[in-house]
């Protein structure tokens, strides 16, 4: 699903000062249905790697290939299309200021072109599956910062990408909350979508059973895989694994005219089946 | 795109004027204030221009009639040089007008001419003669020079204001440069100040334009609100400056027309009316507007798209 190989990056100094060597012969492929947490404290290059597989940043040397497509051989005019196979979740929610919170999930779809009564139908189920039905007509400002994220995590999902990727989701919300956000991300990956988190929460990440890669100074130090399950008897029924449960459920109930989207590499839109 | 995409994204254009509406009046005013400054520019220049071209018909050629040509020819003569491609009027005046004009001017001392006066004096020292007025002064040499040949000897006299004409084609130069000149100088400061603000309208909004991108907006999807703001509020602006610019100009014209008395009057009926001015004036601001504001958005977002 997302493969690096050898991916070096450069960043070229302005002026006198020097280059900078951000990212250096990073090989990684996160699976398919994979749930990834890339650690790293800051200037390891978390950033870096998440703007080489957003495709705001081309790899100086190596590959980088997210479900499928080589993005070092990416068209600038095929890359909104590219990104219509993500869903991205910022540590500063990035909604946009003007819009009420449904318009903000909406707009995910409409850049599309999804039918108006499709978006109808569509946005106020995944509001409701974050737990903000109630306020889809607030602004953003109007809205805690937890629950922004969620708004932020309604518009990566809307248009059921098969990769979501968040960067430091947990950033700027309270630590009871992140395990909220943290939940409803396991519980998107549950029912198949690939999900990368950036972070540098370090207790964050060991608190769930994921796979952990490491980077530091620009390269993969440690790449940790989740730990196998215990026997089904002795998992521990938690307040939090309820709550996972329901996500799931809610999510494996969603419309089926739902399913992600894809691009083929000439940058033309189908359907996955 | 499909229709209703086009809709939603017109509507947003809209939309957004009226969400950063404080930016909106600020490009608003500023464009405003520049087509007003461009607008009196304009107007200035073409009724200088016409109040020039308007001095120029206020010259004569005088001929004067030597007194052994002989007088039945003189209507003969009077047509053939009325006849002339420059020549706006062609008056005759006879010796006896000569000397009742000259009369007129002499006032209380007019006694002194009456052994002088009456058609066919012989003692008449005055000449007879032709006062041709001309309508493009820059050609006063050639229809001087015309003039004489048509007329062939029976001038003895013929008396031309050529050092006013050279002085009246500079005065032209000048205020055709110097109008033309200013309005350019005044448009390309427009564009420049516009496009700034309209940066500056941009820039206020260059993480929402980042949020469409990271969500797979085109270019085309950003551009098409920001083009639609752009020519929505570069239409209100022309508006608006017409609106001012024709209440000044019909306020100044009016103002004019009571106070000056005399020759200052008369000079005043030969500025444009409004109504001729308005129409064109209307439709220069609103497409200069539309225009500038719409190629001022695209461009300015040109540089935050690249992400």
């Amino acid at each position: 699903m997302i493969r690096l190989e050898g991916v070096k990056k450069v960043y070229e100094g302005i002026g006198k000062s020097p280059d900078i060597l951000a990212l250096n012969g990073v090989n990684l492929h996160i699976k398919k249905g994979e749930f990834a947490f890339v650690l790293g404290h800051s200037g390891a290059g978390k950033s870096t790697f998440l703007k080489l597989i957003l495709r705001e940043e081309v790899a100086t040397e190596g590959q980088v290939i997210v479900n499928g497509l080589n993005l070092n051989k990416m068209r600038q005019r095929q890359i909104p299309y590219f990104r219509r196979q993500l869903g991205v979740v910022f540590q500063d929610f990035r909604l946009i200021p003007t819009m009420t919170a449904y318009e903000n999930v909406a707009f995910a779809m409409r850049v599309t072109n999804i039918p108006e009564r499709q978006i109808k139908r569509r946005v106020p189920y995944v509001l409701n599956l974050v737990g903000l039905g109630s306020k889809a007509y607030s602004l953003p400002q109007e809205l805690s910062g937890g629950e922004q994220q969620r708004i932020a995590l309604a518009r990566a999902l809307v248009h059921s990408p098969p990769i979501i990727i968040a960067d430091e989701p947990t950033g700027n919300i309270d630590p009871e909350l992140s395990i909220e956000i943290m939940e409803l991300l396991q519980a998107i990956n549950t029912v198949g979508t690939t999900v990368v988190v950036v972070t540098h929460e370090r207790d964050l990440a060991m608190r769930f059973n994921k796979r952990i890669i490491t980077i530091d100074h620009g390269e993969v130090v440690k790449d940790t895989p989740p730990k196998p399950r215990r026997p089904a008897g002795q998992v521990q029924q938690t307040a939090a694994a309820a709550s996972n449960r329901r996500a799931q459920e809610s999510l494996r109930r969603q419309p089926a005219q739902h399913r992600p989207h894809t691009v083929t590499a000439a940058g033309r839109e189908g359907r996955q089946g | 795109m499909n229709f209703s995409g086009f809709r939603y994204l017109v509507k947003q254009g809209w939309h957004s004027m009226i969400t950063n509406r404080l930016m909106t009046l600020a490009s608003m005013g500023v464009l405003t204030a520049c087509l007003f400054i461009t607008g009196v520019a304009v107007l200035l220049s073409i009724n200088v221009n016409n109040f020039v071209n308007y001095l120029g018909t206020k010259n004569e050629i005088e001929c004067f009639v030597a007194d052994e040509y002989p007088e039945e020819q003189l209507t003969a003569l009077g047509e053939q040089l009325a006849a002339l491609e420059n020549v706006a009027t062609c008056d005759f005046v006879s010796k006896a007008q000569a000397i009742e004009e000259m009369k007129a001017q002499m006032g209380t001392d007019a006694g002194l001419l009456d052994a002088y006066a009456g058609e066919g004096n012989l003692e008449n020292p005055l000449p007879a003669s032709f006062r041709i007025s001309i309508e493009d002064v820059s050609l006063l040499d050639q229809t001087v020079q015309q003039i004489q040949s048509v007329a062939g000897g029976a001038f003895y006299r013929v008396e031309s204001p050529s050092e006013f004409s050279d002085m009246f084609i500079g005065l032209k130069q000048v205020v055709t440069i110097v109008g033309w000149g200013l309005v350019a100088v005044l448009g390309t400061v427009s564009v420049v100040v516009i496009s700034n603000t309209i940066k500056l309208t941009v820039f206020a909004r260059r993480k929402e334009i980042n949020i469409m991108k990271f969500v797979g907006a085109t270019n085309a999807f950003i551009r098409l609100p920001f083009f639609v703001e752009g020519m929505t509020v570069g239409a209100l602006s022309g508006l608006v400056a017409t609106g001012i610019v024709s209440g000044c100009y019909y306020a100044l014209i009016n103002g004019l027309q009571s106070e000056m008395e005399g020759i200052a009057s008369e000079l005043i009926s030969y500025l444009y009316p409004l109504s001729e001015v308005i129409l064109p004036l209307l439709i220069g601001f609103v497409a200069f507007g539309m225009l500038i504001g719409s190629t001022g958005c695209a461009t300015s977002i040109r540089k935050h798209l690249k992400v």
